[in-house]
């Protein structure tokens, strides 16, 4: 079989969920919501970030993300929907890689939109506060946003197809990123910075100083996460009885 | 023409045989009853053949492929297995225009199975908002998209309406007078009897039988005879010479056993036995599969010649 009209066919699928189309924008107004307020708090803090102060948006905000790629995959699993997809498509392999794709890219372009208009509202916040900022921080900071915000959708769409349940996967995720990051998280230069979340979000940051990853190692390390829950995923799905 | 070969196949759920050894083939151009109480196995053997399940041993083919084989599978094999496995929030007409797009089948086509099913006046309309039966015509209209040689439909007719009930055993019949292979699943006797050629059973994951129905239930049921008389006295004579064993009911008609209503109407006239009613009782798929199964204690799974 081609992959071409698979492709296709995971994307009409994509565009023809309400659910999925909302997570999107939802991603979006999120995020930039919390930037926006992020970007009139207190800059007096010895520790501030103004980059990611401006980006800090996408912390909450990442969770639409997150269901983006968790209810993707997830909505395989009602029903007999998997066999239904599957007897259209028996080559598991290529299906489940067609299903990344259609959550990668549209993930990576909404991230993307997404955390410039963050950017942009959280500097206008921020106001001298940002001036510090360089072009090409703040465009490591939009793009690393953006491959951020598709790594962590990906992510939760490997852990929806390994647990089969969207419900499972976002139960686990979303206190993951809000409790245990949030807890442990200030404590740089520990393994909390390889965690799956933390590790990427250092690309979000002006200075990185004492922590253990760069902004690029940091998404690096997130990117491995991602690959091994994608392939985790897959090794479920072709494996298992549909 | 596309036949499906079952050969040895067997599927073993931690440890408990729900597919024992099957070996059937079911051929084009007849309708094939799928017959079996429920957990018989009938579902997973579908699965099997899909390739959604992987056989603990055996094999099942298409035209002599594995199903994962096929290119453009839907063109090949249509399936109905669950009518709930459209997703809630989608349209019938998105719905079908998914599974199309990943064959290469024109939209085109989805407009005209959704013509054919006759959901055509509500396909813009969510999945969740349709009825049991107007799911199961959803998946039937899944099923035919790609124009397929092989149907395969596991209980079609539930949920549907008396109406819809015809509608299916009309659309069997002519998918298979279209020279197409029809396999139908149900544990319903009486429905299944009215559109299966050719029946394939299973009990407990064994088959039990894979015969022409009619020779199915005439090798099963002894054939019976109605009688009604106004002189009981002179029918009960006459049956008793000719040794016929009968029964007499309270309501006044009378059965007489493994006799044949041909031999039942000369005896009676010969003895000038008034007659009121005489009529043969045919066998019914229902009691030729209870006598089936009765004996399925004993009965080794050799499969029948078909």
């Amino acid at each position: 079989m081609e992959f071409t009209p698979v492709l296709r066919s995971e994307w009409l699928k994509i565009r023809t969920l309400r659910s999925l189309t909302a997570a999107l924008p939802a991603l979006f107004a999120a995020t930039v919501a919390f930037s926006a307020i992020a970007g009139v708090s207190d800059a007096s803090d010895p520790a501030f970030d103004p980059l990611f102060a401006a980006l800090s948006g996408v912390i909450p905000g990442q969770i639409a993300a997150i269901s983006f790629g968790a209810m993707a995959v997830s909505s395989e699993f009602h029903q007999g929907a998997l066999r239904l997809s599957l007897a259209a498509v028996p080559q598991r392999g290529r299906w489940f890689a067609a299903k990344a794709a259609v959550i990668a890219v549209p993930a990576l372009l909404a991230g993307l939109v997404t955390a410039l208009a963050a950017l942009l509202v959280g500097r206008a916040g921020l106001g001298s506060a940002a001036d510090t900022l360089s072009t090409g921080e703040q465009v490591r900071g939009v793009v690393g946003c953006g491959v951020y915000l598709m790594l962590m959708a990906l992510f939760a769409a490997g852990l929806a197809a390994l647990l089969r349940s969207g419900v499972a996967t976002l139960s686990l995720l979303i206190p993951f990123i809000l409790v245990v990051s949030f807890v442990i998280g200030d404590a740089a230069g520990t393994v909390a910075d390889f965690l799956p979340d933390k590790a990427g979000q250092s690309v979000l940051r002006e200075s990185y100083g004492g922590a253990s990853l760069g902004p690029w190692s940091g998404l690096a390390v997130t990117a491995l996460w991602t690959a091994a829950a994608l392939l985790a995923g897959a090794w479920s799905v072709r494996r298992r009885d549909a | 023409m596309t036949s499906i070969d079952v050969h040895d196949l067997t599927k073993e759920f931690g440890g408990r045989r729900a597919v024992d050894r099957l070996t059937f083939r079911v051929q084009p151009g007849r309708v094939t009853g799928f017959l079996g109480p429920n957990g018989a196995g009938k579902s997973t053997t579908m699965r099997l053949v899909l390739g959604l399940d992987r056989p603990t041993a055996g094999s099942a083919m298409m035209g002599g492929r594995p199903y994962p084989a096929l290119r453009e599978p839907l063109r090949h094999v249509g399936a109905l297995l669950d009518a709930q496995a459209a997703h809630g929030s989608r349209t019938a007409r998105d719905h079908l225009r998914v599974l199309a797009a990943s064959n290469r089948i024109p939209d085109r086509r989805v407009d005209e199975v959704l013509e054919e099913t006759g959901l055509a006046s509500v396909a813009r309309r969510r999945v969740r908002t349709y009825s049991l039966g107007m799911r199961q015509r959803l998946g039937i209209a899944a099923a035919l998209l790609g124009d397929p040689a092989v149907v395969m439909l596991d209980e079609p007719s539930n949920g549907l309406d008396p109406e819809g009930i015809v509608w299916i055993r009309r659309l069997l019949q002519r998918l298979a007078g279209e020279g197409r292979t029809v396999l139908v699943s149900s544990h319903l006797m009486n429905e299944t009897a009215s559109f299966a050629d050719h029946l394939v059973v299973l009990g407990r994951g064994r088959l039990l039988a894979d015969t022409p129905m009619r020779d199915f239930i005439h090798a099963r049921v002894q054939p019976r005879v109605r009688i009604r008389t106004s002189d009981p006295a002179a029918l009960r004579g006459a049956l008793a010479r000719h040794g016929h064993e009968a029964e007499e009911h309270t309501d006044g008609h009378w059965t007489v056993h493994h006799a044949r209503v041909d031999d039942i109407g000369r005896v009676a006239s010969a003895a000038g036995v008034p007659v009121l009613e005489l009529a043969a009782e045919e066998g019914t798929l229902e009691q030729a599969y209870f006598d089936l199964t009765a004996a399925e204690t004993e009965f080794t799974a050799q499969p029948q010649e078909a």
